[in-house]
Protein backbone atom coordinates (compact mmCIF):
# COMPACT_ATOMS: atom_id res chain seq x y z
CA UNK A 1 0.00 0.00 0.00
CA UNK A 2 1.37 3.35 -0.87
CA UNK A 3 0.97 6.42 1.25
CA UNK A 4 -1.38 9.22 0.28
CA UNK A 5 -2.77 7.27 -2.64
CA UNK A 6 -6.19 5.81 -1.92
CA UNK A 7 -6.29 2.07 -2.53
CA UNK A 8 -8.94 0.64 -4.81
CA UNK A 9 -9.83 -3.02 -5.03
CA UNK A 10 -10.98 -3.90 -8.53
CA UNK A 11 -12.69 -7.27 -9.04
CA UNK A 12 -13.52 -8.27 -12.60
CA UNK A 13 -13.01 -11.66 -14.20
CA UNK A 14 -12.49 -10.23 -17.67
CA UNK A 15 -8.73 -9.64 -18.02
CA UNK A 16 -9.11 -7.09 -20.84
CA UNK A 17 -11.31 -4.94 -18.62
CA UNK A 18 -9.19 -5.24 -15.49
CA UNK A 19 -5.98 -4.82 -17.48
CA UNK A 20 -7.15 -1.61 -19.10
CA UNK A 21 -8.94 -0.09 -16.13
CA UNK A 22 -6.13 -0.65 -13.61
CA UNK A 23 -3.50 1.50 -15.38
CA UNK A 24 -6.16 4.11 -16.10
CA UNK A 25 -7.06 4.35 -12.42
CA UNK A 26 -3.38 4.29 -11.42
CA UNK A 27 -2.80 7.27 -13.69
CA UNK A 28 -5.73 9.00 -11.99
CA UNK A 29 -3.84 8.77 -8.69
CA UNK A 30 -5.08 5.56 -7.10
CA UNK A 31 -3.30 2.46 -5.95
CA UNK A 32 -5.14 -0.44 -7.58
CA UNK A 33 -5.39 -4.06 -6.43
CA UNK A 34 -6.83 -6.40 -9.04
CA UNK A 35 -8.60 -9.71 -8.39
CA UNK A 36 -10.59 -11.88 -10.75
CA UNK A 37 -13.23 -13.50 -8.56
CA UNK A 38 -15.49 -12.74 -5.64
CA UNK A 39 -13.78 -15.00 -3.13
CA UNK A 40 -10.41 -13.28 -3.64
CA UNK A 41 -12.14 -9.91 -3.47
CA UNK A 42 -13.64 -10.85 -0.11
CA UNK A 43 -10.25 -11.97 1.23
CA UNK A 44 -8.33 -8.99 -0.15
CA UNK A 45 -10.89 -6.57 1.22
CA UNK A 46 -10.35 -7.94 4.71
CA UNK A 47 -6.57 -8.09 4.42
CA UNK A 48 -5.81 -4.77 2.74
CA UNK A 49 -8.61 -2.44 3.86
CA UNK A 50 -8.99 -0.61 0.55
CA UNK A 51 -10.70 2.77 0.50
CA UNK A 52 -13.15 1.59 -2.15
CA UNK A 53 -14.18 -1.64 -3.86
CA UNK A 54 -15.30 -1.99 -7.47
CA UNK A 55 -17.17 -5.25 -7.98
CA UNK A 56 -18.31 -6.84 -11.19
CA UNK A 57 -21.60 -8.70 -10.74
CA UNK A 58 -21.02 -11.82 -12.83
CA UNK A 59 -17.86 -13.48 -11.53
CA UNK A 60 -16.72 -17.05 -10.91
CA UNK A 61 -16.57 -18.66 -7.45
CA UNK A 62 -18.62 -15.93 -5.81
CA UNK A 63 -20.57 -13.30 -7.69
CA UNK A 64 -20.30 -9.62 -6.90
CA UNK A 65 -23.61 -9.46 -5.14
CA UNK A 66 -22.83 -12.35 -2.82
CA UNK A 67 -19.40 -10.85 -2.12
CA UNK A 68 -20.99 -7.56 -1.13
CA UNK A 69 -23.54 -9.31 1.07
CA UNK A 70 -20.79 -11.17 2.90
CA UNK A 71 -18.71 -8.05 3.34
CA UNK A 72 -21.63 -6.19 4.87
CA UNK A 73 -22.44 -9.18 7.05
CA UNK A 74 -18.86 -9.13 8.29
CA UNK A 75 -19.49 -5.49 9.18
CA UNK A 76 -17.15 -4.19 6.52
CA UNK A 77 -18.62 -0.95 5.23
CA UNK A 78 -16.00 -0.13 2.62
CA UNK A 79 -17.77 1.90 -0.06
CA UNK A 80 -18.54 -0.25 -3.06
CA UNK A 81 -19.44 0.36 -6.67
CA UNK A 82 -21.19 -2.49 -8.46
CA UNK A 83 -20.62 -2.98 -12.17
CA UNK A 84 -23.89 -4.45 -13.37
CA UNK A 85 -24.11 -6.19 -16.68
CA UNK A 86 -27.82 -6.06 -17.09
CA UNK A 87 -29.63 -2.76 -17.16
CA UNK A 88 -32.75 -4.06 -15.56
CA UNK A 89 -34.46 -2.03 -12.92
CA UNK A 90 -34.68 -5.03 -10.60
CA UNK A 91 -30.93 -5.42 -10.66
CA UNK A 92 -30.37 -1.79 -9.75
CA UNK A 93 -32.82 -1.97 -6.88
CA UNK A 94 -30.99 -5.06 -5.65
CA UNK A 95 -27.69 -3.25 -5.83
CA UNK A 96 -29.05 -0.73 -3.35
CA UNK A 97 -30.62 -3.39 -1.21
CA UNK A 98 -27.26 -5.01 -0.65
CA UNK A 99 -25.62 -1.78 0.33
CA UNK A 100 -23.74 -0.82 -2.81
CA UNK A 101 -22.86 2.85 -2.79
CA UNK A 102 -23.25 3.24 -6.49
CA UNK A 103 -23.56 1.22 -9.65
CA UNK A 104 -22.58 1.57 -13.24
CA UNK A 105 -23.92 -0.19 -16.30
CA UNK A 106 -21.54 -1.91 -18.66
CA UNK A 107 -20.38 -0.73 -21.11
CA UNK A 108 -19.31 2.49 -19.41
CA UNK A 109 -16.88 5.27 -20.13
CA UNK A 110 -13.84 4.91 -17.81
CA UNK A 111 -14.12 8.62 -17.04
CA UNK A 112 -17.62 7.99 -15.72
CA UNK A 113 -16.25 5.31 -13.39
CA UNK A 114 -13.62 7.76 -12.18
CA UNK A 115 -16.28 10.38 -11.51
CA UNK A 116 -18.32 7.82 -9.54
CA UNK A 117 -15.27 6.76 -7.51
CA UNK A 118 -14.44 10.35 -6.62
CA UNK A 119 -18.05 11.15 -5.75
CA UNK A 120 -18.37 8.10 -3.50
CA UNK A 121 -15.05 8.81 -1.76
CA UNK A 122 -16.09 12.40 -1.18
CA UNK A 123 -19.40 11.32 0.28
CA UNK A 124 -18.15 8.59 2.54
CA UNK A 125 -17.69 9.17 6.27
CA UNK A 126 -15.04 6.82 7.62
CA UNK A 127 -16.29 4.11 9.94
CA UNK A 128 -19.92 4.99 9.26
CA UNK A 129 -22.31 2.90 7.28
CA UNK A 130 -23.10 4.73 4.07
CA UNK A 131 -26.46 6.25 3.22
CA UNK A 132 -26.84 3.70 0.41
CA UNK A 133 -27.10 0.97 3.01
CA UNK A 134 -29.60 2.83 5.19
CA UNK A 135 -33.26 1.90 5.11
CA UNK A 136 -34.59 5.10 6.49
CA UNK A 137 -33.33 8.43 5.18
CA UNK A 138 -34.26 11.70 6.81
CA UNK A 139 -33.60 15.28 5.81
CA UNK A 140 -35.32 17.73 8.11
CA UNK A 141 -39.06 17.10 7.99
CA UNK A 142 -38.70 14.78 5.00
CA UNK A 143 -38.17 11.09 5.48
CA UNK A 144 -37.96 8.23 3.04
CA UNK A 145 -38.63 4.64 4.01
CA UNK A 146 -36.88 2.74 1.27
CA UNK A 147 -38.25 -0.65 2.21
CA UNK A 148 -41.87 0.49 2.29
CA UNK A 149 -41.28 2.77 -0.72
CA UNK A 150 -42.94 5.64 1.09
CA UNK A 151 -41.96 9.25 1.65
CA UNK A 152 -43.39 11.43 4.39
CA UNK A 153 -43.21 15.18 4.85
CA UNK A 154 -43.84 16.37 8.41
CA UNK A 155 -45.52 13.05 9.12
CA UNK A 156 -47.89 13.11 6.14
CA UNK A 157 -47.45 10.68 3.26
CA UNK A 158 -46.21 12.29 0.04
CA UNK A 159 -48.04 11.00 -3.04
CA UNK A 160 -45.40 10.09 -5.62
CA UNK A 161 -45.21 7.93 -8.72
CA UNK A 162 -42.67 5.07 -8.50
CA UNK A 163 -40.25 6.94 -10.80
CA UNK A 164 -40.41 10.17 -8.80
CA UNK A 165 -39.81 8.16 -5.63
CA UNK A 166 -36.75 6.53 -7.19
CA UNK A 167 -35.46 9.95 -8.23
CA UNK A 168 -35.86 11.17 -4.65
CA UNK A 169 -34.13 8.04 -3.38
CA UNK A 170 -31.17 8.56 -5.70
CA UNK A 171 -30.82 12.22 -4.75
CA UNK A 172 -31.09 11.51 -1.02
CA UNK A 173 -28.46 8.79 -1.17
CA UNK A 174 -26.18 11.21 -3.05
CA UNK A 175 -26.60 14.40 -1.05
CA UNK A 176 -24.61 17.49 -1.86
CA UNK A 177 -23.58 15.98 -5.17
CA UNK A 178 -24.23 17.48 -8.58
CA UNK A 179 -26.32 14.79 -10.28
CA UNK A 180 -26.67 15.21 -14.03
CA UNK A 181 -29.85 14.38 -15.93
CA UNK A 182 -27.94 11.67 -17.79
CA UNK A 183 -26.88 10.09 -14.51
CA UNK A 184 -30.46 10.12 -13.22
CA UNK A 185 -31.72 8.62 -16.46
CA UNK A 186 -29.19 5.83 -16.27
CA UNK A 187 -29.72 5.17 -12.58
CA UNK A 188 -33.51 5.45 -12.38
CA UNK A 189 -34.76 4.79 -15.89
CA UNK A 190 -31.95 2.41 -16.76
CA UNK A 191 -31.92 3.63 -20.31
CA UNK A 192 -30.30 6.24 -22.35
CA UNK A 193 -32.94 8.69 -23.34
CA UNK A 194 -32.88 11.18 -26.14
CA UNK A 195 -30.87 14.06 -24.72
CA UNK A 196 -32.90 17.21 -24.44
CA UNK A 197 -36.26 15.65 -23.58
CA UNK A 198 -37.98 16.86 -20.45
CA UNK A 199 -38.25 13.30 -19.11
CA UNK A 200 -36.25 14.07 -15.96
CA UNK A 201 -37.55 17.61 -15.57
CA UNK A 202 -41.15 16.40 -15.63
CA UNK A 203 -40.48 14.05 -12.71
CA UNK A 204 -38.52 16.71 -10.91
CA UNK A 205 -41.45 19.11 -11.22
CA UNK A 206 -43.75 16.41 -9.82
CA UNK A 207 -41.33 15.78 -6.96
CA UNK A 208 -41.00 19.46 -6.12
CA UNK A 209 -44.74 19.95 -6.23
CA UNK A 210 -45.23 17.02 -3.87
CA UNK A 211 -42.48 18.21 -1.51
CA UNK A 212 -43.71 21.79 -1.72
CA UNK A 213 -40.19 22.81 -2.67
CA UNK A 214 -39.81 26.15 -4.42
CA UNK A 215 -37.14 25.93 -7.16
CA UNK A 216 -36.30 29.59 -6.58
CA UNK A 217 -35.70 29.01 -2.88
CA UNK A 218 -35.18 25.29 -2.51
CA UNK A 219 -35.17 23.49 0.81
CA UNK A 220 -34.34 20.11 -0.71
CA UNK A 221 -33.57 20.06 -4.43
CA UNK A 222 -31.49 22.71 -6.10
CA UNK A 223 -31.23 23.13 -9.87
CA UNK A 224 -27.72 23.56 -11.20
CA UNK A 225 -28.24 25.35 -14.49
CA UNK A 226 -26.87 23.42 -17.45
CA UNK A 227 -25.77 20.56 -15.22
CA UNK A 228 -28.49 18.89 -13.22
CA UNK A 229 -29.69 18.75 -9.66
CA UNK A 230 -28.34 18.66 -6.16
CA UNK A 231 -29.96 17.54 -2.90
CA UNK A 232 -28.91 20.31 -0.53
CA UNK A 233 -30.45 19.32 2.82
CA UNK A 234 -28.25 17.24 5.12
CA UNK A 235 -29.32 13.59 5.07
CA UNK A 236 -29.19 11.11 7.94
CA UNK A 237 -29.46 7.38 7.51
CA UNK A 238 -30.81 4.80 9.92
CA UNK A 239 -31.09 1.02 9.94
CA UNK B 1 -60.76 -34.11 -25.79
CA UNK B 2 -59.34 -37.58 -26.46
CA UNK B 3 -55.75 -38.52 -26.06
CA UNK B 4 -54.29 -40.83 -28.64
CA UNK B 5 -53.67 -44.31 -27.19
CA UNK B 6 -55.14 -47.62 -26.11
CA UNK B 7 -56.94 -46.14 -23.07
CA UNK B 8 -59.09 -44.01 -25.37
CA UNK B 9 -59.77 -47.00 -27.65
CA UNK B 10 -60.80 -49.09 -24.63
CA UNK B 11 -63.17 -46.31 -23.50
CA UNK B 12 -64.69 -46.11 -26.96
CA UNK B 13 -65.42 -49.83 -27.12
CA UNK B 14 -66.65 -49.97 -23.53
CA UNK B 15 -70.34 -49.08 -24.33
CA UNK B 16 -70.45 -51.71 -27.09
CA UNK B 17 -68.98 -54.37 -24.82
CA UNK B 18 -71.32 -53.26 -22.05
CA UNK B 19 -74.21 -53.57 -24.51
CA UNK B 20 -73.20 -57.15 -25.38
CA UNK B 21 -72.81 -58.07 -21.72
CA UNK B 22 -76.19 -56.53 -20.86
CA UNK B 23 -77.77 -58.33 -23.81
CA UNK B 24 -76.37 -61.70 -22.69
CA UNK B 25 -77.40 -60.98 -19.12
CA UNK B 26 -80.96 -60.19 -20.15
CA UNK B 27 -81.13 -63.35 -22.18
CA UNK B 28 -79.83 -65.48 -19.32
CA UNK B 29 -82.13 -63.70 -16.86
CA UNK B 30 -85.15 -64.36 -19.01
CA UNK B 31 -84.19 -68.05 -19.13
CA UNK B 32 -83.86 -68.47 -22.86
CA UNK B 33 -80.72 -69.38 -24.75
CA UNK B 34 -81.93 -68.23 -28.12
CA UNK B 35 -82.76 -64.52 -27.79
CA UNK B 36 -84.12 -63.90 -31.27
CA UNK B 37 -86.68 -66.64 -30.98
CA UNK B 38 -87.89 -65.41 -27.64
CA UNK B 39 -91.45 -64.22 -27.47
CA UNK B 40 -92.13 -64.20 -23.74
CA UNK B 41 -93.13 -60.89 -22.20
CA UNK B 42 -90.71 -59.18 -19.89
CA UNK B 43 -92.83 -58.38 -16.88
CA UNK B 44 -92.86 -54.75 -15.87
CA UNK B 45 -91.23 -53.30 -19.03
CA UNK B 46 -93.69 -55.12 -21.20
CA UNK B 47 -96.49 -53.73 -19.15
CA UNK B 48 -95.28 -50.16 -19.40
CA UNK B 49 -93.66 -49.95 -22.82
CA UNK B 50 -95.02 -52.95 -24.53
CA UNK B 51 -91.51 -54.21 -24.97
CA UNK B 52 -90.56 -57.79 -25.32
CA UNK B 53 -87.39 -58.94 -23.70
CA UNK B 54 -85.98 -59.60 -27.16
CA UNK B 55 -86.64 -55.98 -28.14
CA UNK B 56 -85.03 -54.70 -24.95
CA UNK B 57 -81.91 -56.80 -25.50
CA UNK B 58 -81.57 -55.60 -29.05
CA UNK B 59 -82.15 -51.97 -28.01
CA UNK B 60 -79.41 -52.17 -25.33
CA UNK B 61 -77.10 -53.74 -27.86
CA UNK B 62 -77.88 -51.05 -30.45
CA UNK B 63 -77.43 -48.27 -27.90
CA UNK B 64 -74.00 -49.65 -27.01
CA UNK B 65 -73.04 -49.90 -30.64
CA UNK B 66 -74.34 -46.36 -31.38
CA UNK B 67 -72.43 -44.87 -28.43
CA UNK B 68 -69.26 -46.63 -29.52
CA UNK B 69 -69.68 -45.35 -33.08
CA UNK B 70 -70.34 -41.82 -31.82
CA UNK B 71 -67.29 -41.91 -29.56
CA UNK B 72 -65.28 -43.31 -32.45
CA UNK B 73 -66.23 -40.39 -34.68
CA UNK B 74 -65.43 -37.90 -31.90
CA UNK B 75 -62.11 -39.65 -31.30
CA UNK B 76 -61.20 -39.44 -34.96
CA UNK B 77 -62.12 -35.75 -35.19
CA UNK B 78 -60.27 -34.93 -32.02
CA UNK B 79 -57.17 -36.67 -33.37
CA UNK B 80 -57.43 -34.73 -36.60
CA UNK B 81 -57.73 -31.48 -34.72
CA UNK B 82 -54.72 -32.32 -32.58
CA UNK B 83 -52.74 -33.11 -35.71
CA UNK B 84 -53.71 -29.78 -37.22
CA UNK B 85 -52.75 -27.88 -34.06
CA UNK B 86 -49.49 -29.76 -34.00
CA UNK B 87 -48.86 -28.79 -37.60
CA UNK B 88 -49.65 -25.13 -36.90
CA UNK B 89 -47.42 -25.23 -33.85
CA UNK B 90 -44.47 -26.69 -35.68
CA UNK B 91 -45.11 -24.17 -38.44
CA UNK B 92 -44.93 -21.37 -35.84
CA UNK B 93 -41.83 -22.93 -34.35
CA UNK B 94 -40.22 -23.11 -37.77
CA UNK B 95 -41.17 -19.50 -38.35
CA UNK B 96 -39.71 -18.47 -34.98
CA UNK B 97 -36.56 -20.41 -35.74
CA UNK B 98 -36.27 -18.69 -39.11
CA UNK B 99 -36.83 -15.33 -37.44
CA UNK B 100 -34.15 -16.12 -34.87
CA UNK B 101 -31.66 -17.08 -37.55
CA UNK B 102 -32.49 -13.97 -39.55
CA UNK B 103 -31.99 -11.89 -36.42
CA UNK B 104 -28.61 -13.50 -35.68
CA UNK B 105 -27.49 -13.01 -39.27
CA UNK B 106 -28.40 -9.34 -39.10
CA UNK B 107 -26.80 -8.99 -35.67
CA UNK B 108 -23.63 -10.58 -36.97
CA UNK B 109 -23.59 -8.02 -39.75
CA UNK B 110 -24.25 -5.10 -37.42
CA UNK B 111 -21.42 -6.13 -35.10
CA UNK B 112 -18.98 -7.10 -37.83
CA UNK B 113 -18.74 -3.66 -39.38
CA UNK B 114 -17.85 -1.57 -36.34
CA UNK B 115 -15.50 -4.31 -35.12
CA UNK B 116 -13.64 -4.33 -38.42
CA UNK B 117 -13.39 -0.56 -38.20
CA UNK B 118 -12.12 -0.84 -34.65
CA UNK B 119 -9.42 -3.36 -35.57
CA UNK B 120 -8.24 -1.24 -38.47
CA UNK B 121 -8.16 1.82 -36.24
CA UNK B 122 -6.08 -0.04 -33.65
CA UNK B 123 -3.56 -1.09 -36.30
CA UNK B 124 -3.37 2.51 -37.46
CA UNK B 125 -2.84 3.67 -33.91
CA UNK B 126 0.11 1.33 -33.54
CA UNK B 127 1.68 2.13 -36.86
CA UNK B 128 0.87 5.78 -37.43
CA UNK B 129 3.14 8.50 -36.18
CA UNK B 130 1.72 10.70 -33.47
CA UNK B 131 -0.17 13.50 -35.10
CA UNK B 132 -2.98 13.77 -37.56
CA UNK B 133 -3.04 10.09 -38.61
CA UNK B 134 -3.14 8.86 -35.06
CA UNK B 135 -5.80 11.33 -34.08
CA UNK B 136 -7.93 10.10 -36.98
CA UNK B 137 -7.42 6.48 -35.92
CA UNK B 138 -8.51 7.32 -32.38
CA UNK B 139 -11.53 9.14 -33.78
CA UNK B 140 -12.47 6.12 -35.89
CA UNK B 141 -12.07 3.76 -32.96
CA UNK B 142 -14.32 5.93 -30.83
CA UNK B 143 -16.89 6.05 -33.60
CA UNK B 144 -16.92 2.25 -33.89
CA UNK B 145 -17.31 1.91 -30.13
CA UNK B 146 -20.19 4.36 -30.18
CA UNK B 147 -21.95 2.29 -32.83
CA UNK B 148 -21.55 -0.91 -30.85
CA UNK B 149 -22.71 0.79 -27.67
CA UNK B 150 -25.80 2.14 -29.39
CA UNK B 151 -26.61 -1.29 -30.77
CA UNK B 152 -26.28 -2.86 -27.35
CA UNK B 153 -28.31 -0.13 -25.68
CA UNK B 154 -31.16 -0.55 -28.14
CA UNK B 155 -31.07 -4.33 -27.82
CA UNK B 156 -31.35 -3.92 -24.07
CA UNK B 157 -34.26 -1.53 -24.42
CA UNK B 158 -36.06 -4.06 -26.62
CA UNK B 159 -35.57 -6.91 -24.19
CA UNK B 160 -36.40 -4.67 -21.21
CA UNK B 161 -39.69 -3.68 -22.81
CA UNK B 162 -40.84 -7.27 -22.72
CA UNK B 163 -40.03 -7.65 -19.06
CA UNK B 164 -40.47 -4.54 -17.03
CA UNK B 165 -43.94 -3.31 -16.12
CA UNK B 166 -44.91 -0.06 -17.80
CA UNK B 167 -45.77 2.87 -15.57
CA UNK B 168 -49.23 3.99 -16.59
CA UNK B 169 -50.63 7.44 -16.02
CA UNK B 170 -52.61 10.11 -17.83
CA UNK B 171 -50.56 11.57 -20.66
CA UNK B 172 -51.01 15.03 -22.16
CA UNK B 173 -50.20 14.30 -25.79
CA UNK B 174 -49.86 17.89 -27.13
CA UNK B 175 -47.34 18.56 -24.34
CA UNK B 176 -45.52 15.32 -25.15
CA UNK B 177 -45.23 16.26 -28.84
CA UNK B 178 -43.95 19.70 -27.92
CA UNK B 179 -41.31 18.02 -25.78
CA UNK B 180 -40.25 15.75 -28.64
CA UNK B 181 -39.94 18.62 -31.12
CA UNK B 182 -37.83 20.63 -28.69
CA UNK B 183 -35.59 17.64 -28.02
CA UNK B 184 -35.18 16.96 -31.74
CA UNK B 185 -33.54 20.38 -32.17
CA UNK B 186 -30.23 19.03 -30.92
CA UNK B 187 -30.10 16.27 -33.55
CA UNK B 188 -27.42 16.83 -36.19
CA UNK B 189 -29.97 15.81 -38.83
CA UNK B 190 -32.21 18.65 -37.70
CA UNK B 191 -29.92 21.15 -39.40
CA UNK B 192 -31.86 24.26 -38.48
CA UNK B 193 -35.00 23.29 -40.32
CA UNK B 194 -38.56 23.66 -39.19
CA UNK B 195 -40.51 20.68 -37.87
CA UNK B 196 -44.18 21.56 -38.25
CA UNK B 197 -46.25 20.64 -35.24
CA UNK B 198 -49.99 20.71 -35.89
CA UNK B 199 -52.13 20.45 -32.79
CA UNK B 200 -55.89 20.95 -33.17
CA UNK B 201 -57.52 23.71 -31.13
CA UNK B 202 -60.73 21.68 -30.82
CA UNK B 203 -61.54 19.65 -28.75
CA UNK B 204 -60.06 21.56 -25.87
CA UNK B 205 -58.49 20.28 -23.76
CA UNK B 206 -57.28 17.53 -26.04
CA UNK B 207 -58.29 14.08 -24.75
CA UNK B 208 -55.75 12.49 -22.46
CA UNK B 209 -54.60 8.96 -22.97
CA UNK B 210 -53.44 6.43 -20.43
CA UNK B 211 -49.88 5.42 -21.03
CA UNK B 212 -46.24 5.50 -20.04
CA UNK B 213 -45.18 9.02 -20.99
CA UNK B 214 -41.47 8.21 -21.04
CA UNK B 215 -41.96 5.30 -23.41
CA UNK B 216 -44.29 7.28 -25.67
CA UNK B 217 -41.77 10.12 -25.86
CA UNK B 218 -39.19 7.57 -26.95
CA UNK B 219 -41.50 6.16 -29.62
CA UNK B 220 -42.48 9.50 -31.16
CA UNK B 221 -38.91 10.76 -30.87
CA UNK B 222 -37.67 7.76 -32.83
CA UNK B 223 -40.21 8.43 -35.58
CA UNK B 224 -39.23 12.10 -35.79
CA UNK B 225 -35.54 11.25 -35.73
CA UNK B 226 -36.10 8.82 -38.61
CA UNK B 227 -38.05 11.41 -40.56
CA UNK B 228 -35.18 13.87 -40.16
CA UNK B 229 -32.46 11.32 -40.89
CA UNK B 230 -33.95 9.98 -44.09
CA UNK B 231 -34.76 13.31 -45.69
CA UNK B 232 -32.81 16.20 -47.14
CA UNK B 233 -32.68 19.61 -45.49
CA UNK B 234 -35.01 20.88 -48.22
CA UNK B 235 -37.71 18.35 -47.28
CA UNK B 236 -40.51 19.03 -44.83
CA UNK B 237 -41.19 17.10 -41.66
CA UNK B 238 -44.55 17.39 -39.99
CA UNK B 239 -46.14 16.04 -36.81
CA UNK B 240 -49.93 16.05 -36.84
CA UNK B 241 -52.27 15.26 -34.02
CA UNK B 242 -55.88 14.21 -34.41
CA UNK B 243 -58.61 12.23 -32.70
CA UNK B 244 -61.79 10.40 -33.60
CA UNK B 245 -63.48 10.05 -30.23
CA UNK B 246 -62.15 6.58 -29.51
CA UNK B 247 -58.49 7.07 -30.23
CA UNK B 248 -55.94 9.76 -30.81
CA UNK B 249 -53.85 9.75 -33.97
CA UNK B 250 -50.28 10.92 -34.18
CA UNK B 251 -48.88 11.25 -37.68
CA UNK B 252 -45.24 11.80 -38.44
CA UNK B 253 -44.93 12.75 -42.07
CA UNK B 254 -42.06 13.72 -44.31
CA UNK B 255 -41.63 14.65 -47.95
CA UNK B 256 -38.50 12.52 -48.34
CA UNK B 257 -37.62 9.92 -50.97
CA UNK B 258 -40.01 7.35 -49.54
CA UNK B 259 -39.55 3.69 -48.65
CA UNK B 260 -39.23 1.12 -51.46
CA UNK B 261 -42.45 -0.99 -51.65
CA UNK B 262 -40.51 -4.21 -50.95
CA UNK B 263 -39.21 -2.80 -47.68
CA UNK B 264 -42.46 -1.38 -46.29
CA UNK B 265 -43.69 -4.64 -44.76
CA UNK B 266 -40.34 -5.38 -43.13
CA UNK B 267 -39.25 -2.07 -41.61
CA UNK B 268 -40.67 -2.92 -38.18
CA UNK B 269 -38.56 -6.09 -37.98
CA UNK B 270 -35.62 -6.10 -35.63
CA UNK B 271 -32.35 -5.07 -37.30
CA UNK B 272 -33.93 -4.86 -40.73
CA UNK B 273 -32.41 -2.18 -42.87
CA UNK B 274 -34.18 -0.98 -45.97
CA UNK B 275 -32.19 -0.79 -49.16
CA UNK B 276 -31.91 3.00 -48.93
CA UNK B 277 -31.23 3.00 -45.19
CA UNK B 278 -27.96 1.10 -45.21
CA UNK B 279 -25.77 4.13 -45.49
CA UNK B 280 -27.55 5.95 -42.67
CA UNK B 281 -26.36 5.68 -39.08
CA UNK B 282 -28.58 3.79 -36.69
CA UNK B 283 -28.95 0.55 -34.78
CA UNK B 284 -31.65 -0.87 -37.04
CA UNK B 285 -33.81 -1.34 -33.97
CA UNK B 286 -35.57 2.02 -33.77
CA UNK B 287 -38.80 1.08 -35.52
CA UNK B 288 -38.94 -2.32 -33.83
CA UNK B 289 -38.77 -0.43 -30.55
CA UNK B 290 -41.51 1.98 -31.62
CA UNK B 291 -43.67 -0.92 -32.72
CA UNK B 292 -43.29 -2.65 -29.38
CA UNK B 293 -44.02 0.46 -27.35
CA UNK B 294 -47.20 1.14 -29.33
CA UNK B 295 -48.29 -2.49 -28.97
CA UNK B 296 -47.77 -2.24 -25.19
CA UNK B 297 -50.27 0.62 -25.25
CA UNK B 298 -52.86 -1.41 -27.20
CA UNK B 299 -52.25 0.91 -30.12
CA UNK B 300 -51.49 0.41 -33.78
CA UNK B 301 -48.85 1.77 -36.07
CA UNK B 302 -49.10 1.93 -39.85
CA UNK B 303 -46.97 3.35 -42.56
CA UNK B 304 -47.77 4.55 -46.06
CA UNK B 305 -45.06 5.67 -48.36
CA UNK B 306 -44.66 6.72 -51.94
CA UNK B 307 -41.54 7.12 -54.01
CA UNK B 308 -43.40 8.84 -56.82
CA UNK B 309 -44.98 12.29 -56.80
CA UNK B 310 -46.42 13.23 -54.38
CA UNK B 311 -43.48 11.68 -52.56
CA UNK B 312 -43.22 11.05 -48.88
CA UNK B 313 -43.76 8.79 -45.91
CA UNK B 314 -46.41 8.96 -43.21
CA UNK B 315 -46.29 6.94 -40.01
CA UNK B 316 -49.64 6.83 -38.23
CA UNK B 317 -49.85 5.90 -34.57
CA UNK B 318 -53.26 5.17 -33.12
CA UNK B 319 -53.62 5.13 -29.35
CA UNK B 320 -56.91 4.40 -27.57
CA UNK B 321 -58.28 7.21 -25.41
CA UNK B 322 -58.52 6.37 -21.71
CA UNK B 323 -61.59 6.29 -19.54
CA UNK B 324 -63.93 9.24 -19.37
CA UNK B 325 -63.10 12.03 -17.00
CA UNK B 326 -59.39 11.49 -17.14
CA UNK B 327 -58.89 14.93 -18.64
CA UNK B 328 -59.40 16.29 -15.16
CA UNK B 329 -56.37 14.48 -13.77
CA UNK B 330 -52.98 16.11 -13.71
CA UNK B 331 -50.58 14.73 -16.26
CA UNK B 332 -47.67 12.62 -15.07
Amino acid sequence: MSLNRPTLLLADDDPTIADSLAPFLERAGFHVLVVSDGMSAFEKAQAHHPELIILDVLMPRMDGRETLRRLRKANIWTPTILLTQVGEASERALALEEGADDYLNKPFDPHELLARIRAVLRRVRPGQRSLSAAWLLTAGSLSLDRRARRATLAGATVELTPKALSVLEYLMTHPDEAVTRERLLEAVWGWEYPAGTRTVDTRMAELRRALDDDPAEPRFIETIPGEGYRFIAPVHGEG
Amino acid sequence: MFKKGWVSLLLIFLPFVAGIVAFIFIIIYSGSISPFLLTADFGFFAFVFGLTIRNLGVIVLALGLFTTLLLGVLYYRSLRRQEQTQMLLSEAEREAELGRRRFLRRLDHEIKNPLTGLRAALVNMQEAQAGEDQARAVGNAEHAVERLTRLLTDLRKLSDLGERPIELGPVDVPDLLQDVVEAAHVLPAYGGREVNLLIPKVPSPFPMIIGDRDLLVLAVYNLVENALKFTYPTDSVEIRLGEDGRAILIEVADSGVGIPPDDVSKIFEELYRGSNARSTEGSGLGLALVNRIIALHDGQINVRSSQEEPRGTVFTVRLPVGKKGLTRLTPV
